[in-house]
């Protein structure tokens, strides 16, 4: 279990490296009702000007609630309170991705912890950005 | 050049949608999906807290909504998780454009549009709010 007092400014979450399949992709885009071609289809995708299938926004936001929750672990004692994500460079699949996270801030008062946490490319290019804060239960 | 809109259609609520119940079936595709296993999502009794942006808008919602420029993007969220989601329950979700501003960059202006969607489970309480920007290129 995690306690507010094992956390320190600089720790770090991951790297995690992931694959995602462009099948996986779908089944998600699918599983969330995003017909969109763009998430489905290369051909459809590249007729909106893409280079290719993208991940939708919000499985980007997905991965890395889970880079975080996977932190904090089963045990609790932690909660995932708030998540901020901007998407700077579409996140194509069929590639391997690497999460990783920096604690940036610890407020005692209010026992969080301020996280921030990006999606990488195999160019270490930084393809979506976020923020998330944990709260500890003590 | 300033961004031109109806100042009064700024957190107007349109349209709730109707409670759209939690099935645990569906939690478990979501975290398969998405590549979750942790114990304590994967079994569907609690979804994974990225599952709060799953739920979509009214049909009718963005029709209240100007369309700036050329199709517009994702460009990112804000989320706050205000209490888990559980299966059973019965999720409502209403939605009002929070703020409508321009950016320029070196790619040239952007028009974004912020939506905040607050959900409610069967007990009124609030279960996340939700900021999505969406991004127009003029």
């Amino acid at each position: 279990m995690k306690n507010f007092a094992d956390v320190q400014i600089g720790d770090t979450l991951g790297p995690v490296h992931q694959f995602i399949s462009k099948d996986q992709c779908r089944n998600y885009a699918r599983q969330c009702g995003l017909d969109a071609p763009r998430f489905t289809d290369d051909e459809g995708a590249r007729k909106e000007g893409l280079p290719g299938m993208i991940l939708p926004g919000n499985m980007s936001l997905g991965i890395l609630s889970k880079l975080v929750t996977d932190w904090i672990g089963a045990d609790g004692g932690a909660r995932l309170v708030r998540l901020s994500t901007t998407y700077r460079v579409p996140v194509q699949p069929d590639r391997t991705l690497t999460l990783q996270g920096f604690i940036t801030h610890a407020t005692e008062a209010e026992r969080t912890a301020e996280i921030d946490v990006w999606i990488e490319n195999e160019d270490a290019e930084r393809l979506v950005t976020g923020t998330a804060t944990v709260q500890f239960d003590k | 050049m300033a961004v031109n809109y109806d100042p009064n259609l700024i957190g107007r609520v349109f349209e709730t949608t109707d409670p759209v119940e939690v099935k645990a079936e569906r939690i478990r595709s979501f975290c398969e999906a998405l590549g979750e296993s942790s114990p304590q999502y994967a079994g569907g009794e609690v979804a994974p807290p990225a599952y709060a942006v799953t739920f979509r808008n009214g049909r009718h919602f963005f029709q209240h909504v100007p369309r700036f420029g050329r199709a517009g993007f994702d460009a990112g969220k804000d989320v706050e998780f205000v209490r888990p989601i559980r299966a059973g329950d019965k999720i409502t979700l209403s939605s009002h454009v929070k703020e409508i501003y321009e950016k320029t960059g070196r790619t040239g202006t952007m028009v974004f549009v912020v939506v905040r969607s607050t959900l409610k489970n069967q007990n009124g309480e609030e279960v996340a709010h939700i900021d999505h920007r969406f991004m127009n290129r003029t």
